[in-house]
């Protein structure tokens, strides 16, 4: 399978060239652009049924997993995320695996395997963040939400807001934590944040989409008030 | 302190460098990730000057990111809410306005206090309040859409969703888009901003009321 990024950076859009009968992309669902008639396409409960309710229970991911598989070679799917952005390619090998903020996994190759079960997850789970973990071998592919900014953690460490990071690589420890302490949590509008420590790579966005949606809220309409009692 | 604007510029985020003892100050939400040897500080700057910005439809407190002395360089990352451009400008000898929306961040030296636009807007609902900097140092504003620069020589008209900052050097005030009011609201302008003078001014691509209204009016209604 070829795949490539195309319309960088503001309106990404991945093309998966099939390179074989019976090559196959995962990707989730409600992100296809198009594909050849003749790309199967399955609404899949990738992993058993347990996998997949584990994983929409577990990372907030899509509880379907589209397989798109490729009944001959030369047949393309596009791809493409809700939010405009840009996205990414990575290389998942065994022993180097990647962490990926659910909502940012768009696609995968059927050869890697998503986990939301490792040691470690607990911080995330309070902080109403979760991620993917991306194991096994292949190729995936992570939307931003705007630009996709990489950070070198070494040293000193890394401190990102929880809704701007993307992705981040196996040798990063992380723990959730408030900035500012009590009054930073309420008042400063930046909530919680990642510290990230060890040596590895962050991957963040440049926009973040909690804040945008708080952005948008008072433009909607005021409910009118029930009139007469009930 | 140094200051690069990156993934410009639809995306702009800016980069700040801050050697130990420096600090910069941010609009509520704008940090998007930063060095761990940066401390937070959220402060209103004084009560008034916190009431003023609230009134001015921004937050009561803002955060002010210090770089720890004897440590390394801090780094810090901002970026606005919407997708858009960013522009630094340098206050000492030019003085700025800001459309108070456009405000990010600004350097220490820097006093940015919230005034009325004009007595006619503040009935309006629509860029009521603006933001005067004085003092010495940088402001970083930002855009919804890309930035256009504009010289003015006499006489300009700005539509008030469509400002981000002018320098002090123009005068202004808020009028109506057209004759009356009734015209005026018909023709989906509203208000603008009538400039006299010699100065720039920076005006943003897209109206974040436009593109708020638009999506709201779509979205099922809020309890409150």
């Amino acid at each position: 399978m070829q795949t490539e990024i195309l319309q960088r950076p503001d309106f990404s859009m991945v093309r998966a060239t099939f390179e074989r009968a019976g090559e196959a992309i995962v990707a989730t669902a409600g992100t296809m652009v198009s594909r050849d008639t003749s790309v199967q396409m399955k609404t899949g409960l990738t992993g058993g049924l347990l996998a997949s309710a584990k994983r929409k229970l577990l990372g907030g991911e899509s509880l379907f997993l589209n397989t798109f598989t490729a009944s001959a070679p030369g047949e393309t799917v596009y791809l493409a995320p809700a939010a405009e952005g840009d996205l990414a390619e990575f290389r998942v090998r065994s022993g180097e695996s990647l962490f990926i903020h659910s909502g940012a996994f768009l696609a995968g190759e059927t050869t890697v395997k998503l986990d939301t079960k490792w040691g470690g997850a607990k911080g995330f789970f309070g902080a109403g963040m979760f991620l993917l973990k991306a194991e096994g071998e292949g190729r995936v592919l992570v939307n931003a939400y705007g630009a996709l900014h990489p950070v070198d953690v070494s040293g000193q460490g890394f401190i990102c807001d929880n809704e701007n990071i993307v992705a981040f690589t196996d040798g990063l420890q992380y723990d959730v934590r408030r900035i500012g302490g009590m009054k930073g949590l309420f008042f400063s509008g930046e909530g919680l944040v990642c510290h990230f420590r060890g040596r590895g790579r962050l991957w963040m966005q440049t926009r973040n989409p909690a804040r945008f949606a708080a952005w948008v809220h008072p433009f909607r309409r005021v409910k009118a008030k029930a009139q007469g009692g009930d | 302190m140094q200051i690069d604007l990156q993934h410009r510029p639809s995306q702009a985020m800016a980069h700040v460098v801050l050697t130990p003892g420096e600090s910069v100050t941010a609009e509520s939400g704008a940090m998007v990730g930063m060095t761990p040897n940066v401390q937070v500080q959220t402060g209103s700057g004084g009560l008034l000057k916190g009431i003023k910005r609230m009134f001015g439809g921004e937050s009561f407190f803002r955060n002010t990111f210090i770089c720890s002395q004897g440590s390394e360089v801090g780094e810090v990352y901002l970026a606005a809410t919407l997708p858009g451009d960013l522009v630094v400008l340098d206050v000492g000898a030019s003085k700025y306005y800001l459309q108070n929306h456009a405000y990010v961040a600004s350097t220490p030296g820097v006093d940015v206090d919230t005034r009325v636009g004009g007595f006619k807007t503040f009935l309006s609902g629509e860029g009521l309040f603006v933001l005067k900097t004085t003092g010495q140092g940088q402001v970083i504003a930002g855009a919804f859409g890309a930035i256009e620069e504009v010289r003015v020589r006499g006489e300009y008209i700005v539509d008030t969703g469509h400002l981000v900052a002018w320098e002090d050097s123009l005068q202004f005030r808020i009028t109506k888009a057209a004759d009356g009011w009734i015209s005026s609201w018909l023709s989906g302008e509203g208000l603008v901003c009538h400039f006299t003078g010699n100065g720039t001014l920076w005006t943003q691509t897209r109206n974040p009321s436009e593109y708020g209204e638009e999506i709201g009016r779509r979205l099922p209604p809020r309890e409150s």
